[in-house]
């Protein structure tokens, strides 16, 4: 064997011993310090309601014509149905909400991820309005179902995807469906 | 162990070779990162732990990696502690590693830590490399602290996020440009700064000169006596 193959083999040997430690060490170090990125979804949900969320129920999601949920999980004691649903069509791309149900019930609306620019020209209480729609009964829920002074229709009509993205999943997975009603 | 090349070492990154203000390595983030004092903290405390334990690893392996390989081989130990430094501000900071995440990956192409792997750590014994670590990691977040708390004072009339009455933000300050201006600013008054210590060093060595040698041929006309 040459002495150039003999120093090519060393150079190979020695950077791939010390990629492997390396790798040992991020492996460790991976384990010590894993968070779940399941994790914040589920503080989220538990902050919003004062409820225990410790699994998510569907990590999947599901996707509908204009809307989606990304996440879908039931508190602990059943009580409530939390959902990070995302509408299309907004301004700046799609507008992400936290939505809360007792039973089939909405009971909160918490703003989520979005681009949008004109949050200001809402009222304060813009999101109370989804409270107490029954999405058992409402069938499909549509942009004019909004009830708002303010001009930003783009915002308004993906806020009204990602709710009926919640009615859907609902229709779909929760009225005796997989997962079952409460 | 050399006292001497121990306090050499220590001093030298701090004052001689500072980073940022004599050597001006590791401009990008110097610059990006400096727009508040914590920031600046944060960033050259990462740059540190990455400095201390590159440098460690690199002088520990100095005999083993051939030449021809020498950069891959950095490269490879330099981006395992970024990533670490990446997991633990992840899991413990993630507010502040939202806010820096692009920038801690970037330490990896730093030039200030793949300077030292190769002028300092490559030949020196691991203590030395690991002190030559601290004391390039302690001038450079010296000096990122120190931009930090003028950039955070004229654009956010602020000190570490504790608004000071009577100085109210100067818009237009918190941009990158003015970062260049406030760096540039700072360097300067470093080194003349340096500069005049030096020069008093000089001046007091050369005026003490005299009287060495005096004292020398006394002690030699002592001893031929």
């Amino acid at each position: 064997m040459s002495a150039k193959v003999r120093s090519m083999i060393q150079g190979i040997a020695v950077l791939a011993c010390i990629a492997l430690v390396c790798g040992l060490l991020l492996g460790a170090f991976n384990y010590l310090t894993y968070v779940d990125p399941l994790q914040p979804t589920l503080d989220q949900f538990s902050a919003d309601t004062g409820a225990d969320f410790s699994q998510m129920t569907d990590e999947e999601g599901q996707s509908f014509e204009n809307g989606r949920i990304i996440y879908y999980a039931r508190s602990d004691g059943g009580e409530y149905h939390a959902f990070l649903a995302a509408g299309s069509g907004g301004w700046g791309g799609e507008v992400q909400l936290y939505v809360y149900l007792r039973g089939s019930v909405i009971e909160k609306v918490v703003l989520g991820d979005n681009a949008e620019t004109l949050w200001d020209t809402f009222e304060s209480d813009f999101f109370e309005q989804f409270a107490g729609i029954d999405v058992s009964s409402s069938g499909t829920f549509e942009e004019a179902d909004v009830s708002t002074g303010a001009t930003a229709s783009r915002t308004i009509r993906a806020v009204a995807r990602a709710i009926d993205a919640v009615v859907q999943y609902y229709t779909a997975n929760l009225t005796g469906g997989e997962h079952g009603q409460s | 162990m050399d006292r001497a090349k121990i306090k050499e070492t220590f001093l030298g990154g701090i004052i001689r070779n500072n980073p940022t203000f004599v050597l001006v390595l590791g401009t990008c983030p110097t610059i990006a990162m400096t727009t508040t004092l914590f920031q600046a903290f944060a960033m050259g405390v990462a740059t540190t732990f990455v400095l201390i334990f590159s440098n460690l690893f690199i002088s520990l392996l100095r005999n083993l990696i051939p030449d021809k390989v020498r950069i891959p081989c950095y490269i490879v130990i330099i981006s395992t502690f970024v990533t670490i430094v990446e997991m633990v501000m992840a899991r413990f900071m993630p507010d502040l590693y939202d806010t820096m995440r692009a920038f801690i990956s970037l330490i990896v192409v730093n030039c200030i830590i793949l300077a030292r792997a190769e002028s300092f750590a490559s030949c020196n014994k691991p203590l030395y490399s690991a002190l030559d670590g601290i004391s390039i990691g302690i001038g450079f977040t010296g000096a990122l602290c120190l931009i930090g708390i003028v950039r955070e004072f004229l654009a956010g009339g602020a000190f570490a996020g504790i608004s000071i009455p009577g100085f109210p933000a100067m818009s237009g300050t918190g941009a990158s440009a003015f970062g260049f201006i406030v760096f540039g600013c700072l360097m300067a008054l470093f080194n003349f700064v340096m500069q005049k210590v030096n020069a008093r060093k000089d001046k007091i060595k050369a005026a003490s000169l005299p009287l060495a040698e005096g004292k020398v041929e006394a002690w030699e006309e002592v001893a031929d006596r």
